[in-house]
């Protein structure tokens, strides 16, 4: 039986051998060998659809009646049965249908497992927003930045401008309280202003010129204005330590400045501002 | 073996022509057959059947000649033979009562004999699935590397590879057997 196999395909089976390295097993050639001889050398009869079919080729258009007449009964009497089953159920694509329904749930089994990995993913990310405090508070300055220009376009822009064209500006209103702190001897420094240059004598002339070198010193280059102002801040604040007096004379406005020499006279060692605050109050 | 399928044959067959439908039948007929009865099959018959039925009508869209034709028809066949396996997974093992299935059943010298001859089914049996689809593919449906891979959805090196481990499990199952034997 195995002995009548035409040469070509002993050729495909040592070649199929020797390309796995195997060439030499003699009794694995003798398997493949008898698992070759496995196949019939006819072909096995057509039962009644296949016949159908097969002799609509070979004699053209075949009359109904004799079909079923020839071929069943060399078949067994279960076959014609299954045929007629295929036949009732569609005529051309007998199990196509099979095929395309595992099809069709291979598709849905890898939509299930795509959602559910997609789901377990946002589940995931969900808890650790939950669970760590900095990644909700950097998530949420994130979805702040994205979502601010569209809602609040104007202010952002403004806020994060000034504040580089201000960095000279800074040093202003750092040193702008001494000024203002200043201000009323200011007021009338100008022509002493002017007329400074010479050494600091007077403690209120001080702070006068000071805010006058500033106001002169602002269209220059900052950092010599900085280089003197940290020699003069010191003289400078001095002159404001002596304004402090003057501090409450602002407070009290000006009909009160004539209580505040009366309330250190009756009050010397306890809290000078304090006092005086009441007693207007009481008064 | 059957006859070779000729060339005017092939052509009206995959011309859509019916009138090349049973050379195309007897040719390789038995080699689906074959290749149902080696994966054992119960009615490898009908199965084979069935392909041809199903794969005779739509020969008019197959192209690549006799390498062409016999693959549309394997990987048919496979792909029936894998709705078969899911089948018979689902239906219950109905079975008329066989003497020789029964376990009380002592087997006789003869056939122990026989049955280290042949048998070849049983040792193939044992193989892995792939392994052993590979194995019957190519050697039954007589498919090259490249046709087995098309069919069952794999590269050509992992269809090498299954080839290469399933021969050497076959030849440690057949020598293991013939020192059962002797």
């Amino acid at each position: 039986m195995t002995g009548t196999r035409d040469p070509q395909q002993d050729g495909s089976i040592q070649a199929m051998l020797s390309d796995s390295g195997l060439e030499s097993a003699a009794e694995l050639r003798g398997a493949l060998e008898q698992l070759r001889a496995v196949i019939p050398y006819e072909a096995p009869a057509p039962r009644a659809d296949l016949a159908a079919l097969l002799a609509a080729g070979a004699a053209g258009p075949v009359p109904a009646g004799r079909v079923p007449a020839g071929p069943v009964p060399a078949t067994t009497t279960v076959l014609p049965m299954v045929a007629s089953a295929n036949d009732s159920a569609d005529e051309s694509l007998p199990a196509g249908v099979m095929s395309l329904a595992g099809r069709r749930g291979r598709k849905r089994r890898l939509a299930i497992v795509g959602g559910a990995v997609v789901g377990a993913m946002t589940l995931g990310a969900g808890a650790v927003a939950a669970s760590s405090e900095d990644f909700r508070h950097s998530f949420s300055n994130t979805v702040g930045v994205i979502f601010r220009p569209a809602g609040h376009a104007t202010p952002g822009p403004e806020h994060a401008e000034p504040s580089p064209a201000s960095v000279p500006a800074i040093p202003a209103p750092a040193t702008s309280p001494a000024g203002t702190s200043g201000a009323a001897p200011s007021s009338g420094s100008p022509s002493t202003g002017s007329a400074a240059g010479g050494a600091p004598g007077g403690a209120g002339q001080d702070g006068g010129k000071e805010s006058d070198e500033q106001a002169g010193h602002r269209p220059p280059i900052t950092p010599p204005a900085v280089g003197r102002d940290g020699i003069l801040p010191v003289p400078g604040q001095r002159p404001e330590t002596p304004g402090l007096p003057t501090a409450p004379g602002q407070h009290g406005g000006g009909d009160d400045g004539e209580d505040l020499p009366r309330v250190p006279g009756r009050i010397m060692p306890t809290l000078p501002g304090a006092v005086p605050t009441k007693a207007p109050d009481h008064s | 073996m059957a006859e070779q399928l000729s060339d005017d044959d092939l052509s009206a067959a995959l011309a859509g022509d019916p009138s090349g439908f049973s050379a195309v039948y007897v040719a390789i007929s038995p080699a689906v057959l074959g290749y149902f009865r080696a994966r054992g099959v119960d009615d490898a018959e009908a199965l084979t059947q069935d392909v041809f039925v199903d794969v005779l009508p739509k020969l008019a869209g197959v192209t690549g000649g006799h390498a062409g034709l016999r693959t549309f028809i394997f990987s048919v066949a496979h792909a029936r033979l894998v709705d078969y396996r899911r089948r018979e997974e689902r239906t219950p093992h109905l079975a008329e009562y066989d003497p020789l299935d029964d376990a009380r059943y002592a087997a006789s010298a003869e056939d122990e004999a026989l049955g280290s001859l042949g048998g070849i089914s049983h040792t193939l049996a044992r193989l892995n699935e792939e392994q052993r689809e590979v194995l019957v593919l190519r050697i039954v449906a007589d498919l090259s590397i490249e046709q087995v891979a098309g069919i069952m959805d794999k590269t050509p090196g992992a269809i090498k590879q299954l080839q290469r481990r399933g021969l050497s499990a076959l030849r440690e199952l057949v020598t293991e057997k013939d020192h059962a034997a002797s």
